[in-house]
């Protein structure tokens, strides 16, 4: 839809109600000059941040499409809203109902593509007058790349192999490859995304500054999957890293009963409700990852991983890589689909971007540096993994990192210290990624996307504790009793279409908004954000089952209704004009 | 009405007398200057316990006699020697009998200069006192014409906060110190590693910090119904990542005091503290007092009927 179709038949009010009359022909003059002349790009790095911020509100507001701020409350106020000042009233609009319905679809649609100014997302965090706000760039480059590879490793690569195997025989290694590759050309639109928004955030927020209120709700729709539904798959895979362990030193097991998903023969998977449980008291009580806790965190994946490549070797057998690629491309991606689980986090990178020393340069490198080093290590791990046993062997391997060890070594030592290492790592990540979720639902709260019940912060431990209780009732259901692969592809499927969105996003804006100051710029443009876009797709359509596209499409579409029906009411864009 | 002060037999005393003697100053009260020193043992047959009670005696009273000379500003001061079996029922004991307003108490030598650091004696007093607990940071000093010029008062934002911010507003008045209800915001540092920005635990505080706005605003209008209200009275908010910053954020002079309110999960009528109020404690640059609830409540109904 173009910009015709957004700004309806009337002219447009891009200047708040109290806007001057010089205010709003200044406003139109920019309307009626798209190729942007008279407003030239100031270098960002020599403006201040409160002129900074102002520049890029007109910037946007300038370029982009309009914007109505009223909410959908009745057809007699939605007849209004375009009109630049309640004087002129719409009488041409209420009397011919075709010009009504007309009106009506102009006015939901501009609702639907407000967007948040900068200004009213510094004022929330506090920071426009508090002076806390502006952080002090202090990430270098090996920092930021130890937070990609934090955020990273520890996700999925303790449990992926046993359901990614299956699928493409030894040649999983290719699947990481694609599913690597992938990851890195979206993280590197996120980046743009990311930097061209001065606040720093979740891609709701620069998809709700940039793209408007209801793309940012349908990326919220894929961060429920990629945070929410992650957690619930990693903490399935810390209950068989758990059972492991009870395996290994006291030589009992959970029952099958209470450590599996209905469908993986047990009644519910009570360790991974249990983790879910720990991490919600420790988020009610205010816990949180410390840079410093990141650093040993990373330091503990890595040496564990690299424990395991380096007794795992040692039961090389070449001859199981004889059949390399038993199912062909196709497995090929499907397994890429499947282990694109164990690339989430990589976007964290981007995220930083406002406390990065030399964004334009640190950025980028350490993007391609943590991918490097986490696909480094991924790619030895399942190389590893496929040379000790044959691939057949890998469907329903619980705890497949110990198993294998205990395998090569013949004693079960090797598989306890990786069952303790991935025990530690998997509880860290799962931590944080329910604390991701909570704050962006706390977000989408406070913008009144979601009940204002989710922005409610307890006054004692000043912590959202009504959001966090019901963040983690969902997770622990769906750990409980959803398997793990389903979760593995909902997430996956969730991550791709939000990297999907940013990847177009960024295209998008480069036409809008040519001249918006951007702290960087995606290297090798269109070809990049491009190649991303196909990536998503390919991996998307022929990766991942119908089932897990169909439920997700389901899922999107539930939240669209939830956005129609109850976000562009409750918006508080659209209750604050 | 009078003031108890645990005389500490080292340099600590004078921080706890200065302490003494300004709050006195300001409240128009005495002081009672206690000195603990275990019972005497059942006699046994060597008599030598007697010989060690009468150089604990000694020690005490060469306490006090310094005691006397450190005190200044013409504060009426009491000199007492308690037998108890340790020194916090000691100091306990004798507030009792002289139905003291006030424990007074120093730091403990293990902290920093210029901070609260709760020593053993605080420590248990702080669980189980009945009356408040007035504590000196580390190395206290007040000259003999001081007074204190303002009174703050941890602010929570629950139910009893405002009464306790009633009851401190009371004895603010009475002192003739302005009064300052403060709220702490603490939140650490958003991980990066969640991507969600550097900003998800700003966002957290400013919507904690709309809520607790509204409790101060309500507390502030229970203190301005007061028949004889402290002037002036402000309220503030301090942020941070940890309980310093968020405590030097607010800025504090040098003659004030920090009013904070027992647990509410400890019993009514003695103090307890807290993980969050002694967090603030241990962080204050100016002399605390905590506030058992029982006291809050009863020092609130005694500042409604003031004149």
């Amino acid at each position: 839809m173009g910009a015709g179709t957004l700004a309806g038949p009337a002219p447009v009010n891009r200047a708040p109600a109290g806007a001057s009359v010089a205010e709003r022909l200044r406003n139109f003059g920019h309307l009626s000059r798209p190729d942007g002349a008279g407003h030239g790009t100031r270098p960002r790095e020599r403006m201040t941040r409160a002129a900074d911020l102002q520049g890029y509100d007109a910037e946007l507001t300038a370029r982009l499409p309009p914007v109505c701020n009223r909410p959908v409350t009745d057809r007699h106020r939605l007849g209004k809203c375009p009109i630049g000042g309640s004087s002129r009233s719409t009488a041409s609009g209420e009397s011919d109902p075709t010009g009504e319905r007309k009106y009506f679809v102009a006015t939901v649609l501009q609702q639907a593509f407000r967007r948040k100014s900068v200004a009213a997302m510094t004022s929330q965090t506090g920071d426009g007058e508090k002076g806390s706000g502006e952080l002090a760039r202090s990430i270098g480059l090996f920092e930021l790349t130890m937070i990609g590879v934090g955020a990273t490793i520890g996700t999925g690569i303790f449990t992926i192999l046993s359901t990614a195997v299956p699928l493409a025989g030894p040649a999983v290694i290719l699947s990481f490859v694609l599913a690597g590759v992938v990851a890195g050309l979206t993280a590197l639109c996120y980046a743009e995304l990311a930097g061209a928004v001065p606040v720093s955030g979740s891609s709701y927020s620069y998809a709700y500054a940039t793209l408007g209120e209801v793309v940012a709700m349908g990326v919220a729709a894929c961060l429920l999957l990629e945070y929410g539904v992650a957690a619930a798959g990693t903490s399935v895979g810390w209950s068989q890293y758990l059972n492991a362990l009870l395996g290994n030193v006291f030589g009992v097991q959970i029952p099958e009963i209470l450590a599996q998903s209905p469908e993986g023969g047990g009644i519910i998977n009570l360790p991974a409700v249990i983790l879910v449980g720990l991490c919600c008291l420790l988020l009610i009580r205010g816990a949180s990852e410390s840079t410093k806790a990141n650093a040993v965190m990373v330091v503990i994946k890595l040496l564990v991983l690299v424990f395991f490549i380096a007794v795992g070797i040692t039961g090389w057998q070449t001859n199981n890589f004889a059949d390399f690629a038993p199912m062909g491309f196709a497995g090929i991606t499907l397994a890429a689909g499947n282990v694109f689980f164990s690339f989430i986090g990589l976007d964290a990178v981007s995220t930083a971007g406002e406390e990065v020393k030399n964004p334009r340069r640190t950025m980028p490198l350490a993007i391609v540096l943590a991918l490097v080093i986490v696909m480094a290590v991924y790619i030895a791990v399942a190389a590893v993994g496929v040379a000790a046993q044959p691939w057949q062997k890998f469907e329903g391997q619980e705890a497949g990192l110990s198993a294998i060890l205990a395998e090569v070594v013949g004693s079960s030592w090797p598989g306890t210290l990786i069952a303790i290492g991935a025990i530690i790592s998997i509880f860290s990540v799962t931590l944080i990624t329910i604390y991701g979720q909570t704050r962006i639902l706390f977000a989408m709260g406070r913008d009144g996307m979601v009940p204002p019940v989710f922005a409610k912060v307890n006054p004692r431990t000043q912590t959202p504790i009504t959001n966090t209780i019901i963040v983690c009732v969902v997770i622990a259901l769906l750990a409980g009793f959803i398997p793990i692969e389903f979760l593995y592809e909902m997430t996956s499927v969730g991550t791709l279409v939000a990297f999907l969105v940013v990847s177009v996003g960024v295209i998008i804006l480069r036409r809008t908004a040519p001249d918006l100051p951007r702290g960087f710029k995606v290297p090798g443009y269109p070809v990049v954000p491009i190649l991303s876009i196909l990536g998503c797709i390919y991996i998307i359509v022929v990766g991942l089952r119908p089932i897990t596209i169909i439920v997700f499409a389901i899922w999107v579409v539930v939240v669209l209704i939830w956005y129609f029906t109850y976000g562009i009411r409750h918006s508080r864009l659209g209750t604050r004009a | 009405m009078t003031l108890v002060v645990g005389l500490p037999r080292d340099e600590r005393a004078t921080a706890a007398l200065h302490l003494g003697g300004l709050l006195a100053r300001a409240l128009d009260e005495d002081l009672v200057v206690v000195t603990v020193v275990p019972p005497a043992w059942p006699p046994g047959v060597g008599r030598i316990d007697a010989e060690y009670q009468e150089y604990l005696d000694q020690e005490a009273a060469e306490a006090l006699d310094a005691a006397r000379e450190a005190l200044h500003g013409g504060v009426a001061a009491d000199y007492v020697v308690s037998r108890a079996r340790s020194a916090a029922a000691g100091l306990v004991e004798i507030a009792q009998e002289r139905a003291a307003a006030m424990i007074v108490l120093g730091s403990s030598t293990a902290g920093v200069l210029g901070r609260v650091a709760f020593g053993s004696v605080a420590e248990r007093l702080l669980h189980t006192a009945p009356v408040p607990v007035a504590m000196a940071p580390r190395g206290f000093r007040a000259a003999a014409d001081t007074v204190v010029e303002q009174v703050t008062v941890a602010f929570g934002g629950a139910a009893h906060d405002t009464e306790l911010a009633v009851a401190v507003a009371g004895v603010a008045a009475r002192a003739g110190a302005a009064l300052r209800i403060a709220s702490f915001g603490v939140r650490p540092r958003t991980p990066l590693t969640a991507g969600v920005g550097s900003h998800a635990e700003d966002g957290i505080v400013e919507e904690w910090a709309h809520d607790v706005e509204r409790a101060q605003q309500a507390a502030l209008a229970a203190v301005a119904e007061l028949p004889a209200p402290p002037a002036p009275v402000s309220a503030t908010i301090g942020r941070g990542r940890d309980w310093a910053s968020a405590l030097e954020s607010i800025g504090w002079g040098d003659t004030g005091v920090l009013a904070v309110g027992s647990s509410s999960e400890g019993p009514l009528e003695r103090v307890f503290v807290g993980s969050r109020s002694s967090r603030i404690v241990r962080h204050s640059p100016v002399p605390v007092i905590v506030v058992p609830r029982g006291s809050a409540a009863a020092l609130a109904a005694q500042a409604a009927e003031d004149r």
